[in-house]
């Protein structure tokens, strides 16, 4: 599959878009506004990694004092809790990513492409648990697992986090089966599909940058998830947000510690996203 | 190959129809165009024909089968979408390949097949590309392609051409007869362009508001319109319609309206005679009303002022306003000077002349 090139017309010499739309003294204040946004995203996770470079005794003030130290990282790699933890958090996310992708892309498929009694008392039913706060779901949930007797494995979290994954994301994947037209599967029917054959090999490959786009938001939704690790999780399958947690103590937080986890959590997320976006522009340029 | 036969085909959406009792047969190879203003069921009944749609009511046979419960893949036809519906993940050639992998054909008769469509078509340096890298008329091509690779029973067209621009719409259209001539195939053919209707169309269906209104050879719905309907519906500009009385005068029907006196031909003499009410609605096409006067009296003239004119370079289209009704003469010599506001003389071909019963619009003959 040999895709020729694009010949992009050449670029003349002419105002940019920034230019055009902030000419002269505009340009300023614009671009004032601009580094000004730009800090807010940034300043965080700024201060995050500056944190986690610093000793205990640095963390009030962390723009000032020149001390850096990797000893943070170090202590926190020592434990062994944490390393667990992300093992089950990366555990957690890819399994309920896999797991729920298959109903969200089916649902989102029946939803998108028919109509009738099922597909309407579906919808209702995504719908409703969308407009409750998932937090209250938490103690019924917590209540469900331990009757169940799967309080604190990987099946009491793995179920309540594919059932939010469904509901969340099937309107998604319903708004991206939408904006395909049917009618390439209705040329699929005529040309010898089957109903089934129809979705597995015209829709769904049409839909693959939406489907990895949605895999890379369900992955980090449950990798970032913390109320349902907090409560339904407890020593033996700990998670890295809940765990993190746990330097808030009795006698003081361990920001510098803290920190350090939480620049080490945002590492495979980094990876995941990197890597799927490839797979979202690949796509997009079928 | 094959016949197809629609036997009082209705579909109706929940209690709403939309399409009723449609009988029409189409014959081995025959070429029928279906037309009608937007919303008037010629998709719905083509996609009953494909098995996109379940018919409601009546039966669909193409050749010795009646397909009512077939799904798409088993009724042997192919069809040709508005917006082309390329698979647009696959290559031209995997496009054209697919429905014959579907059916399990080896790759080497695929390939002549191609190869064979590929070259009616000039598709061939176009094999490797995307459906997004093509032009539209390239990516209408490719859908025909597809159609033809598969040498089905029947092709259904829905309104192919309409998302192309006008200069290339024409040419599609010379190209489409072309290639009837090269892959005989019976075919359904969706618009709601009458030109397409007039040119492609071995017969034409004209539809509105989920009725057949006549069925018949193209010349013979233009001339021959069965009723008002179709008479406003073929033919561009449209014809002209005038509310006039008849009135016996001096031993000579006369249609009659203000400002204008128009004598009836002999020949719809003895129609109108028959025909009850005495006010009817009569119809000619802008091509048959001439300007000045003519060689001999023909008891067609009239009067009136010039309102609009459209210079067309081929032609000048003039209006007038006549018994309070737009009027629109057409095929005046370009170069003819004419003011607007000013009266001119015009007269009426008596040979094209139409009358329509003045409530259910039906052509008196
Ligand atoms: N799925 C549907 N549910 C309800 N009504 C429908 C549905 N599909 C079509 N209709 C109605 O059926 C009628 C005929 O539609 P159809 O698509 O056959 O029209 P058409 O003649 O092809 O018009 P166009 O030239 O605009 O394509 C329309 O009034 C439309 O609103
Ligand atoms: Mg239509």
């Amino acid at each position: 599959m040999t895709v020729e090139p694009f010949t992009l017309p050449i670029a003349r010499p002419g105002p940019t878009m920034f230019e055009r739309f902030a000419p002269g003294a505009w340009r300023v204040f614009i671009g004032l506004v601009i580094v000004a946004v730009l800090m807010i995203f940034i300043a965080p996770v700024a201060i995050l990694i500056v944190t986690s470079i610093r000793p205990a005794s640095g963390i009030y003030y962390i723009w000032r004092g020149t001390e850096f130290t990797l000893q943070n990282y170090v202590e926190v790699l020592q434990q062994p809790q944490i390393l667990h933890a992300m093992f089950n958090s990366f555990v957690m996310a890819t399994l309920a990513t896999v797991v729920s992708l298959g109903v969200t892309v089916g649902s989102g498929y029946m939803l998108s492409r028919f109509t009738g009694r099922i597909q309407k008392t579906w919808f209702a039913t995504i719908y409703v648990f969308r407009t409750v706060p998932y937090i209250s779901f938490v103690l019924p949930l917590y209540l469900v697992t331990t009757n169940l007797r799967i309080y604190d494995t990987y099946l009491g979290l793995l179920l309540p986090h594919i059932a939010v994954h469904v509901c969340f994301f099937s309107w998604l994947m319903k708004g991206f089966f939408d904006s395909i037209n049917p009618s390439m599967e209705h040329a699929a029917l005529i040309d010898g599909c089957t109903r089934w054959g129809a979705f597995r090999r015209v829709a769904l490959p049409s839909a693959m940058p939406g489907i990895a786009a949605l895999s890379i938001l369900s992955w980090l939704w449950t990798w970032n998830e913390f109320l349902f690790a907090l409560i339904l999780t407890g020593q033996r399958t700990p998670m890295i947000t809940s765990t993190m947690a746990q330097f808030v103590t009795e006698t003081g937080t361990e920001w510098n510690l803290m920190s350090a986890t939480a620049v080490l959590a945002m590492l495979p997320a980094l990876l995941v996203t990197i890597f799927g976006q490839k797979y979202v522009i690949r796509g997009l340029r079928m | 190959m094959a016949e197809v036969i629609l036997k009082s085909v209705g579909k109706a959406y929940g209690s709403h129809p939309v399409v009723h009792d449609v009988s029409l047969t189409i014959a081995d190879n025959e070429f029928v165009v279906l037309v009608g203003p937007s919303g008037c069921g010629k998709s719905t009944t083509l996609r009953m024909v494909a098995g996109l749609e379940s018919i409601s009511s009546g039966t669909i046979q193409i050749g010795n089968k009646v397909v009512n419960d077939l799904p798409p893949k088993d009724r042997d036809i192919a069809m040709v979408f508005q917006n082309y519906a390329l698979y647009q993940h696959m290559t031209v050639y995997d496009n054209l390949a697919f429905g014959l992998r579907n059916r399990r054909v080896d790759e080497a008769t695929i390939k002549k097949e191609v190869e064979h469509a590929t070259n009616i078509l000039g598709l061939a340096p176009l094999l490797s590309r995307k459906p997004f890298q093509l032009s539209g008329g390239q990516q209408q091509r490719v859908a025909l392609g597809r159609c033809i690779v598969r040498h089905p029973q029947v092709f259904l067209f829905d309104e192919p051409l309409s998302n192309l621009d006008a200069k290339l719409r024409a040419q599609m259209r010379i190209e489409l007869k072309a290639l009837r001539e090269r892959v005989a195939t019976t075919s359904i053919y969706v618009t709601h362009d009458q030109v397409e209707a007039m040119t492609l169309g071995d017969r034409v269906v004209v539809m509105k508001d989920g009725y057949i209104q006549q069925v018949g050879t193209p010349l013979d719905i233009y001339n021959r319109p069965k009723n008002r309907f179709v008479a406003s519906f073929m033919g561009s500009p449209a014809m002209n319609f005038i509310n006039v009385d008849l009135i016996e005068e001096g031993g000579r029907t006369r249609a009659v309206a203000k400002d204008l006196s128009i004598a009836v031909p002999e020949r719809q003499v003895a129609s109108l005679s028959g025909h009850g009410n005495r006010s009817v609605i009569l119809g000619i096409r802008p091509e048959h009303i001439h300007l000045g006067a003519p060689a001999e009296d023909l008891g067609t003239t009239f009067r009136g002022e010039l309102t609009v004119t459209e210079q067309l370079g081929s032609e000048l289209v003039v209006g007038t306003k006549v018994a309070d009704t737009l009027i629109m003469a057409s095929r005046i010599a370009p170069e003819t000077e004419l003011k607007l506001h000013e009266h001119a003389p015009f007269w009426v071909d008596p040979k094209a002349i139409h009358f329509f019963d003045s409530k259910t619009e039906a052509a008196i003959r």
